[in-house]
């Protein structure tokens, strides 16, 4: 299924992190394509740079060298504006630890995209297709009973499942979900897995998902293996060594 | 949108924003009452100030005064620019004097201020005739019915302790054949001189502050009671001066009705008599010390003193009633603005505790930045929300704090009485004010500034947190727990 054209195309990404004078280096030169309607999976154990790989790509944070192509476009040092404007309507997010806003309801929640999106008075002409179109999200997740529930209300595993709805409410082209069931139960993380599947599936949606978790992963699925901040049997090589003092450090941590 | 909507949850939501209102809330209710009550004060006191002065006065620059004043009114009263501007006038004789009286056989003496008047031009200027205690609005030198009885009890049964002071020697009054007249002796009570039984002596009649005549005693374990010194009817003797040669001269003087404006510093000095006795009294006949005009447009006097002074030069002296009160106006709007500033801080304070809560509500809300950033909230989304929360928490303190500044306000006597109930304090001791009651005077636009003042400050504290919230990177901000 995979096409000529990458949808997102990552070349040669390095970053590392500065604690006081110390450098942390996390990834060192990794090369990835992503193709519409894949389902990724990035395979990977704690301190591989896995969730770092993720939040270049979905541009929450920037790299020191490479860049992340969205459709040929370079997006890693696109200005604020648009990157924001990225994050609100071409990619979705789901993490680990859900990240709901626990003041709002669970249907708040799911439209707090496009409330960040809407100024006031287009809140008020459209408000109300918004809440339809959540609503649909949040019945098509199972949780058609549960919209005026705040998060410390729901379980982890109905959580998971706003977050999901939230995700899908900008109608990405992209999903990237960061240990998606690495909070909770292996029933539940299952359920939410299958959701994601059905949701690639169904509506061709471009999946990433980082999990250290192998069963998690079908045979369908492309995988890349992340290990010590490169992609396993990748030729590229590193720009920058880490010292043999700076390693034991980054372990630690 | 959602700024809107997280502003308003998270006001809902952390108590500790209530601190942050409260506070406002008590500094914005603290200013409004403080301004009020001493607005209050100042404008009563200037009320008063000028209802007892005229808005202009053309006085001589000594006690002698100056002649011809009927041909100055005259003057001023056709000259054409000068005759549509003012209402009244009233020639005034001022001088300082020494009132003696009796009380109990006790002597009492007491400096006073004598002030010589033409009941009807100086009821005209206005601040007299309302202040008259007996007759309010119609002043008269003569006694009521009730004090003309007790008069005429007196004299047919003089008291056992007899009130009156007696004539002193030099006085024009015939005493009886074959009476001897008492010395003077300020230690011994003094006996009164058995009434004239043939030659009715017809006294001159004055109209006394109010304080001089009542004083107030304290006793423990009793309420204050105001013991009447001097009744309508009771005689008193003034001593001044003549004017030029500057020789001592006395009258006596029969209390016929009570002077009460408020101002204890009137009230306990003014004694007003008819102003033709005392030119004879004083040898100033034809002179005033002072003429008092009234104007009919009050806050447009710059022009007609200017006019004045062309008129009368370098030999008479032009004032206004400001200039007269001068330092004690300057004085009360200098402690007002200074006690403005002071209290501005106690809202700057507030602006600190804002500025400490909502650090520690942004690091608190660290991981919800981070979602936000990550669902594409840009930078000044974030900020928005964090200016717009600090504004709300104003707003909300500030209308609070103006309800219940408002509130005190109207009730202030109420809560005045209520305190010193409680505490057994006299909070407000009248003894000491000009007033009764507190005044109050709320301004609108004191109102107004008070509240944009503070709800500035809000705003202004919480943009150094709003900008660390701003500032925050997403994914650290998302990985903090």
């Amino acid at each position: 299924m995979t096409h000529v054209f990458p949808l997102l195309a990552v070349r040669g990404l390095h970053k590392a992190y500065r604690q006081h004078q110390l450098t942390v280096p996390v990834l060192h030169g990794v090369d990835l394509d992503v193709y519409n309607g894949d389902f990724l999976c990035i395979l990977g154990a704690s301190g591989s740079g896995k969730s770092t790989l993720l939040h270049l790509m979905g541009t929450l944070d920037q790299p020191d060298q490479g860049s992340v192509l969205l459709d040929g476009e370079r997006i890693d040092n696109a200005p604020g504006p648009r990157r924001d404007k990225l994050r609100n309507a071409t990619f979705g997010f789901i993490f680990q630890f859900y990240h709901l806003l626990p003041e709002l309801t669970a249907l708040e929640n799911v439209l707090v995209p496009p409330m960040i999106e809407a100024s006031i008075l287009g809140w008020f002409w459209q408000g109300s297709a918004y809440r339809k179109r959540a609503t649909e999200l949040l019945e098509r997740v199972g949780l058609g009973h549960r919209l005026h529930h705040k998060p410390r209300e729901l379980s982890g595993g109905e959580m998971q499942r706003v977050a999901i709805a939230r995700a899908l409410m900008g109608q990405p082209r992209v999903l990237f979900a960061d240990e998606p069931t690495g909070n909770l139960d292996e029933e539940k993380g299952e359920e939410i897995v299958g959701l994601l599947r059905d949701l690639n599936r169904r509506d061709a949606l471009t999946m990433i998902m980082v999990t250290h978790n192998r069963d998690l992963v079908a045979p369908t699925d492309r995988v890349v293996r992340l290990v010590k901040g490169r992609v396993e049997g990748a030729s590229t090589p590193p720009a920058e060594q880490p010292t043999v003092l700076e390693m034991p450090r980054r372990m630690a941590l | 949108m959602y700024k809107l909507l997280l502003c308003w949850r998270y006001l809902r939501t952390r108590y500790l924003a209530m601190v942050c209102i409260v506070s406002v809330m008590l500094g914005v209710a603290t200013l409004i009452v403080v301004n009020a009550v001493m607005g209050g004060f100042s404008t009563k006191l200037r009320e008063r100030l000028h209802g007892l002065l005229s808005d202009v006065v053309l006085e001589a620059y000594t006690y002698d005064g100056f002649g011809n004043y009927e041909g100055k009114i005259e003057l001023i009263r056709h000259d054409p620019f000068l005759a549509d501007k003012i209402i009244a006038m009233a020639p005034t004789l001022e001088s300082f004097a020494m009132i003696q009286f009796g009380y109990n056989g006790n002597p009492f003496y007491q400096r006073a201020q004598l002030i010589g008047i033409e009941l009807e031009s100086r009821s005209a200027i206005g601040g007299f005739a309302e202040h008259i205690v007996l007759r309010k609005g119609k002043p008269q030198f003569i006694l009521d019915e009730v004090a003309t009885q007790r008069v005429a009890a007196q004299k047919k049964q003089p008291l056992e302790i007899p009130l009156a002071v007696p004539p002193f020697p030099g006085q024009k009054i015939d005493a009886p054949e074959g009476i001897e007249l008492p010395k003077v002796d300020s230690l011994k009570p003094i006996p009164t001189p058995p009434p004239s039984q043939n030659q009715e002596f017809v006294p001159e009649f004055c109209i006394l502050g109010h304080a001089m005549a009542f004083r107030r005693v304290e006793l423990p374990d009793k309420p204050a009671k105001d013991i009447c010194l001097i009744q309508p009817g009771d005689d008193v003797v003034l001593t001044t001066i003549t004017g030029g040669r500057l020789s001592p001269v006395f009258g006596r003087f029969t209390v016929c009705d009570y002077f009460k404006s408020d101002m204890s510093e009137y009230d306990s000095n003014y004694v007003y008599v008819p102003l033709s006795y005392l030119q004879k009294l004083r040898s100033m006949e034809g002179r005033v010390t002072s003429i008092q005009i009234r104007l009919k447009d009050e806050r447009n006097k710059q022009p007609v003193v200017d006019r004045l002074k062309y008129l009368f030069g370098d030999s008479l002296q032009v004032m206004t009633w400001e200039d007269k009160q001068g330092p004690l106006l300057a004085a009360i709007s200098i402690e007002k603005g200074i006690l403005n500033v002071l209290l501005f801080l106690i809202i700057a304070v507030a602006g600190f505790g804002i500025l400490a809560i909502f650090s520690m509500i942004v690091v608190e809300k660290t991981r919800d930045i981070g979602i936000l950033k990550a669902l594409g909230a840009s930078n000044s989304g974030v900020l928005q929300i964090f200016l717009g929360y600090g504004l709300l928490l104003g707003l909300v303190g500030a209308l609070f704090g103006s309800g219940l500044g408002l509130l005190i306000t109207a009730y202030v006597n109420e809560i005045e009485a209520t305190l010193s109930w409680a505490t057994g304090l006299e909070v407000f001791p009248r003894k000491i004010y000009y007033f009764d009651r507190i005044p109050t005077d709320i301004q609108t636009y004191q109102v107004v500034l008070i509240n944009v003042g503070a709800i500035g400050i809000a705003v202004l504290f919480s943009v150094l947190p709003a900008l660390r919230a701003a500032l925050l990177h997403p994914v650290r901000a998302l990985r903090y727990e």
